[in-house]
């Protein structure tokens, strides 16, 4: 894959709206897995299995958004749209009908919205009549919905992916928009990925063990992809760029994984024809300092410990988001070399990205 | 430029499961359609779809455990290892990192999801067994085909409903193409589900016992399952094995109508019909035929038609829908749709559209292939996938030169 420039970007997390917010809880983090209560009375309505979690307090998709079109949004696919409109606004790009008509979506989701489906199926068995569903509410079950209301909000016609792939969808996500622009399929792709917080999903991290130590989050990050350069209306001056790229799966997972993850990183570096030295910075989903199960990987392709940063003691465990807030902490600390971002997913699926960041 | 052959097909249907037995359905006409039993149908006005009555994954699959593993993800390896054991490929053969596997679904774990919600009912959100928790992810579907195939390329599930395999072959026609891959298994895979069952026919989409495409009097979709997975491969590393070539991956289009989530929008469709054909270098009038999206539902087959004429007029070639035969395979739909198209292309005859039984006045000139397979020489093939979000992508598909 070429490189492509971020153009711009935003976030939606327990931080706030927008890249400032990011910058100031990473700035100001304790060292604690944070979070707020979310116990009973704060509206979830259902047992949780933990007190606190990373939730986007007041989060209210119609003040956002208006009525018009969004009565039957579940909360995955308000952050989404949110959040699209923070980085489309942010990239002031000079649209018309034409130019988003070559703007594409590539959204990293788990399984789009456990609850709506979850909810779906629980319709389906405790109701009198098991065909009594809400129509409105059946788009919601499924996983594109999200991307789909992105393109129907703003009007991008152009190739519109969802990716699902957990810790892996906003890597993997990132590298079928990369394709996308090389292939020339679109111009410009607005790539990220969300995931709500819920009662369902708070069990599903709990349970299966991905919280560990940390607390359970949720968010979306939306970054503008496009080719340096190119085209002349989607930009002003590139905040960064992703040198980069790989993905690939070590069957079986374990140490097959390990080297997996350690060839993305070699790969990446060959790719971006940089030296693992250049990299000051690693990022990765890991659940706090004693888990190495991705810097290891990565420092054996570096052949050096650069410093290491882990969004999720920041920002919660927020399942596919986490991929895409990860570069979007990696945009604002105060790194001089290059960044490296790394994803491993409870099988075999790894990757690697390398970002040059705009303090270069 | 580098060319993708396909070389391998791998059907795990409600009318066959491995290529031949696929191939002799789609010619004799036969329906995969029977009354539901992967869940209690009672109370449902409508009780049928395109269940895979007969799949036990151990009878394909030599790695994964399929006890490890929903439905769906079964479904996808089994897919997979038919379609290399079709092809003759030894996955060890290839070299490190140059196979990936790319899969399309709908809905994922759906039955892994719905027996969790079995148990959210009964016992709370605690009482959910953690084992099943870790088969949810809808990424395991590609997990699934790398594990049993021991790819250690890229893994990669696309969720764009009803088209997402049409990307998903996509995707890996751009991977082959540009140098990222020897071999790529793509398709896609779903498994029918009370959630989906129930809102198709709350969104009066739904039919009793039969799937009638094109026809004046159809009355909508069955909803179906099954994997479907192709072995894609470069012209060069098909030749250097020795391997027969069914088939080319000419291309494909993919855009999104941004107009509605569950309606599609005619001229976005016929667009993308454009864009496939732009893409891949074909003309229209090299088209011989269109393996349609053909859901039928009135709506959906009156803009897909409508589309057709447009696009090739002034006259369309002969389009049929497979999803008489074997329902609406959600995410797979597409991937069966491309091994149609290659089954048609390889062994020279079009597969028809059952049930049919009255032109529709409103698609006068479209040519369904009623109710019997016909003989003819296919060179070029459109392959249809359509979804909600406005998920448009078509892949073009050629007789190999």
């Amino acid at each position: 894959m070429s490189p492509v420039v971020i153009s711009a970007w935003s976030a939606l997390t327990s931080a706030g709206i927008g890249p400032a917010t990011v910058a100031a809880r990473l700035r100001d983090h304790s060292g604690s897995p944070g979070g707020r209560e979310v116990g009973s009375g704060s509206g979830y309505g259902e047992e949780l299995p933990a007190s606190r979690a990373h939730v986007l307090d007041g989060f209210d998709i119609r003040a956002q958004l208006g009525r018009k079109g969004t009565s039957s949004f579940d909360r995955v696919t308000g952050l989404a749209v949110v959040c699209c409109r923070e980085a489309l606004d942010a990239a002031a790009m000079d649209l018309d009908a034409a130019r988003r008509a070559r703007i594409g979506v590539s959204l990293g989701t788990t399984v789009g919205s456990l609850r709506s489906t979850s909810d779906y199926t629980r319709e389906t068995l405790v109701a009198e009549k098991p065909y009594l569903v809400n129509p409105m509410q059946f788009p919601s079950t499924v996983m594109n919905c999200a991307a789909g209301q992105v393109a129907i909000r703003f009007g991008l016609r152009g190739v519109n992916a969802t990716i699902a792939g957990g810790p892996l969808a906003f890597l993997n996500g990132v590298r079928y928009a990369g394709m996308t622009i090389e292939r020339g399929y679109a111009d410009v792709m607005l790539t990220g990925a969300a995931e709500e917080y819920t009662p369902h999903r708070a069990w599903l991290s709990h349970l299966t063990g991905a919280t560990g130590p940390l607390v359970t989050g949720e968010g979306a990050a939306m970054f503008v992809l496009r080719r340096p350069g190119l085209p002349a209306w989607a930009g002003t001056d590139p905040d960064a760029m992703i040198l980069a790229i790989s993905t690939a799966y070590g069957p079986g997972g374990g140490v097959q994984a390990d080297q997996a993850l350690t060839g993305c990183v070699r790969r990446a570096l060959h790719r971006a024809a940089v030296t693992g030295a250049e990299v000051s910075t690693v990022v990765t989903g890991e659940s706090g300092t004693s888990d190495v199960s991705e810097f290891l990987p990565a420092t054996a392709a570096l052949g050096h410990e650069p410093g290491r940063l882990l969004p999720k003691l920041s920002f919660g465990e927020c399942g596919a988001a986490s991929g895409a807030i990860a570069l979007g902490a990696l945009l604002s600390a105060d790194c001089s070399g290059l960044g490296l971002i790394t994803g491993r997913g409870l099988d075999g699926s790894v990757g690697a990205a390398l970002v040059q960041g705009r303090a270069r | 430029m580098t060319r993708v052959a396909v070389t391998g097909l791998g059907p795990v249907s409600s009318i066959g499961v491995g290529a031949r037995a696929f191939a002799d359905a789609l010619r004799a006409g036969r329906s995969g359609i029977s009354r539901i039993t992967s869940f209690d149908p009672a109370g449902f006005p409508f009780q049928n779809a395109g269940e895979v009555r007969s799949f036990d994954p151990a009878d394909y699959l030599t790695t994964l455990d399929p006890a490890g593993w929903g439905r769906s993800s079964q479904l996808a390896a089994s897919a997979a290892r038919l379609a290399v054991r079709d092809g003759g490929l030894d996955p060890a053969s290839v070299a490190p990192g140059r196979a990936h596997a790319v899969i399309g679904t709908t809905s994922g774990e759906s039955q892994v999801s719905e027996m969790l919600t079995a148990q959210i009912i009964d016992g709370g959100f605690a009482a959910q067994d953690p084992a099943l928790l870790r088969q949810l992810g809808a990424g395991r579907l590609a997990h699934a085909v790398s594990e049993e195939l021991g790819l250690t390329g890229e893994s990669v599930t696309i969720a764009t409903a009803c088209s997402a395999s049409n990307y998903a072959l996509g995707y890996a026609y751009d991977l082959l193409v540009t140098g990222e891959a020897d071999v790529v298994l793509a398709g896609g895979a779903d498994s029918v589900c009370r959630w989906a069952h129930a809102g198709f026919f709350r969104l009066g989409a739904l039919t009793a016992s039969a799937c009638a495409p094109f026809d004046r009097d159809r009355s909508g979709i069955l909803t179906g399952e099954g994997g479907a997975v192709l072995l894609l491969e470069t012209f060069e590393h098909a030749l250097a094995r020795g391997v027969r070539i069914q088939a080319e991956v000419l291309g494909y289009g993919v855009n999104c109508d941004a107009s509605h989530p569950v309606a599609p929008d005619a001229a976005s469709v016929a667009e993308c019909m454009r864009l496939a054909h732009r893409n891949a270098g074909v003309k229209a009038e090299e088209v011989d035929y269109v393996c349609a999206h053909g859901t039928g539902t009135p709506a959906n087959d009156l803009v897909e038609g409508g589309a057709i004429l447009d696009v090739f007029a002034p006259s369309a070639p002969p389009v049929s829908s497979i999803k008489s035969m074997i329902g609406h395979t959600m995410g797979a739909a597409c991937g069966f749709g491309a091994i149609a198209a290659v089954t048609a292309i390889d062994q020279g005859f079009l597969p028809p559209t059952i049930n049919w039984a009255n032109p529709d006045p409103a698609l006068a000139g479209l040519d369904p292939v009623p109710n019997e397979a016909r003989a003819a020489t296919v060179r070029v093939v459109q392959n249809d996938g359509f979804a909600f979000g406005g998920n448009n992508a078509i892949v073009m598909l050629g007789a190999p030169r």
